[in-house]
């Protein structure tokens, strides 16, 4: 199980367009859908926000990992999206949301795409994973870094 | 170095568990404090924490969107936020847990006993290994429908011996909820808990399938005991051996796991297991009608032993209906020492969870209260966690003492005309000839057995 198989430099966009969290989310499932990850994007959505409700996946720190785990998901991917100017996504710590990472997973998924999921996971906690993602000039780069987790 | 355990768990389990997991990990090596965290996502338990790593801990973080389980936790500090504040600040929190153990601030939780008990017996169980811990496992959730099954039919036998007979009355209803519930499922439960040792959530659905196949063919506890072992380790060579192509794998635990695997447990159970247990019922029984004229002493021990031998298998069921369908023939002896018989085990167990503490687990300890009244009511099954738990000593400990109760009350010519009841039938006029010399019986085999448990068990281990 490798990293590129959930997420590749299709599923990356480094300049989201949106200017709030509800756009943000749908703008993220979007990418999902032009790569066919998903069958049904109205559910998928539906997911998301229903996640929201439960507590915000705004972590703080400048990230935000919305996530939803349904069966109109196909396959386990990320979607990784970047926002310069900052989301407000309701965070944690109210600060301004720049990295975005859709998880979708179907509802009978295998340990090894999970493990892998919380591995990167863990990393968003550290501070020079996150920055590097910042800095990173382009998709390709973002995809490097996240080879190497 | 303080040390601090935490748990993190979140609703969807995929992302913010470990996050908090990793905060809480990284914030601990900054200000050098040592930590473990369970993560509860959706891969399961991982890293989970030890009896002693509780134990150890200054504190204790929950940070959790889900219902973390505080019961093993009790009588720490324990501070409990959402999951996303061990994500957002793990430090303050760190330090929060540790200002509290500061204070000794210890949180209340209120661990029912058996949470207790299976803690303390837990903390034994991680000692040992293999099948011992399978049984144990099996035996430590059967405990409370034990208790529970054998206390109501108890109670039932507070309003009369047959007043369970009645249909609508509680104690009708006591019988119901003790007699054809609680105890019904104690084999299954029995299994399922052997196989989920064995082969995890896979091995519940054939192990209490066969469990209940052990029962309704008569196989009693050792059926059960049986069926387990078969359907956890079956269950597990399917898992292993089994190989679907990845996008079938889905079904392996929704469809080809438990069908399988109880499919096999069920044809065993039935085609391998039953004809023999029926040929030992039928044989015992047509033995005992010819042992009939034979020296009433030697039937009574014989009676006595078959009955503690496997509480509700086919050789205990031989020896009780064998007694039972005398009494049509005005013949009572052999009632008298089968009851006598039946009520030792439990007794003895009691007596000697009290007398030898330091041959039993806490929580056998703790069931040997309960035995106390199952005995005294003829509810023999309240022996059958002792015996589950540690088969070899037990049962031939059991069984001399029920044989001797046997033996003295055929002795004695103790008569008795009701079928069951233990000492609820003793106040009825005309149902007990010799109560005097039946309750010495009964009191001989007690201390019998419990002498026996003290020479045959050793002492455990600390």
């Amino acid at each position: 199980m490798e990293v590129n198989e959930f997420i590749n430099q299709n599923l990356i966009k480094m300049n989201l367009e949106s200017k709030d969290k509800d756009s943000v989310i749908k703008e993220m499932i979007e990418i999902m859908a032009e790569n066919e990850i998903i069958t049904d994007k109205e559910e998928v959505i539906k997911k998301a926000m229903e996640r929201e409700e439960k507590g915000t996946t705004g972590v703080g720190k400048g990230v935000a990992i919305p996530h939803v785990k349904s069966d109109a998901v196909k396959r386990p991917a990320v979607a990784f999206g970047r926002s310069d100017a900052g989301i407000d996504y309701g965070s944690m710590d109210e600060k301004l949301s720049h990295l975005f990472f859709l998880i979708t997973v179907p509802e009978e998924s295998h340990d090894e795409h999970l493990k892998l999921l919380a591995q990167l996971s863990r990393n968003l906690v550290h501070d020079d994973f996150r920055d590097s993602l910042l800095e990173a000039k382009d998709a390709e780069e973002v995809m490097n870094i996240l080879e190497n987790i | 170095m303080k040390k601090i355990v935490a748990v993190t768990s979140c609703p969807t389990g995929i992302a913010h568990t470990y996050m908090a997991s990793e905060s809480l990990e990284e914030a601990a090596k900054k200000m050098d404090v040592q930590m473990k965290v369970e993560t509860q996502g959706s891969v399961g338990v991982e890293n989970e924490l030890s009896e002693q790593d509780i134990k150890e801990a200054d504190a204790v973080i929950i940070a959790a969107d889900t219902n973390v389980s505080h019961e093993r936790f009790g009588g720490k500090s324990i501070v409990e936020v959402a999951v996303a504040d061990a994500i957002d600040d793990a430090e303050s929190l760190i330090n929060q847990a540790l200002e509290k153990a500061e204070k000794g601030e210890k949180t209340e939780v209120k661990a029912n006993l058996q949470g207790q008990v299976s803690d303390e017996k837990s903390k034994r169980k991680a000692k040992r290994s293999g099948p011992y811990k399978h049984l144990m496992t099996g035996v430590s959730f059967m405990l409370p429908f034990v208790v529970a099954g054998g206390l109501s039919i108890a109670l039932s036998f507070v309003f009369g011996i047959n007043a369970a007979e009645q249909e609508g009355s509680l104690a009708a209803a006591l019988m119901q909820i003790g007699g054809s519930s609680a105890f019904a499922l104690m084999v299954p439960i029995l299994a399922g808990y052997i196989a989920f040792s064995i082969a995890d959530r896979p091995g519940i659905a054939p192990g209490m399938i066969g469990g209940m196949l052990a029962s309704s063919i008569g196989a009693g506890f050792l059926g059960g005991i049986i069926a387990g072992f078969l359907a956890g380790y079956v269950t597990q060579w399917l898992k292993e051996h089994i190989k679907l192509p990845e996008n079938l794998q889905g079904l392996m635990p929704v469809l080809v796991l438990p069908f399988l695997s109880s499919l096999i447990i069920g044809l065993l159970m039935i085609y391998l297991i039953g004809p023999p247990v029926e040929g030992i019922m039928t044989g015992l029984e047509s033995w005992l009608q010819g042992m009939t004229d034979a020296n009433a002493v030697l039937l009574g021990l014989i009676l006595g032993a078959m009955m503690a031998f496997d509480m509700g298998g086919p050789v205990n069921k031989a020896a009780y209906t064998f007694s039972v369908g005398l009494l049509g023939s005005e013949i009572y002896g052999p009632m008298a020492a089968v009851m006598a018989a039946g009520m030792t085990p439990p007794l003895g167990l009691a007596l000697a969870t009290l007398l030898f503490k330091n041959r039993f687990t806490n929580q056998e300890i703790e069931a040997g209260k309960p035995a106390w009244f199952m005995g005294i009511s003829f509810i023999t099954e309240g022996a059958i966690p002792f015996a589950a738990a540690d088969p070899i000593r037990v049962i031939p400990s059991i069984m001399t003492g029920s044989a001797i109760t046997g033996a003295l009350s055929m002795l004695f010519g103790v008569g008795l005309k009701a079928p069951h009841g233990g000492i609820f039938v003793l106040p009825i006029p005309n149902v007990v000839t010799n109560l005097g010399f039946y309750a010495l019986a009964i009191i001989a085999g007690t201390i019998v057995t419990t002498f026996m448990l003290r020479l045959l068990k050793p002492k455990l281990a600390e």
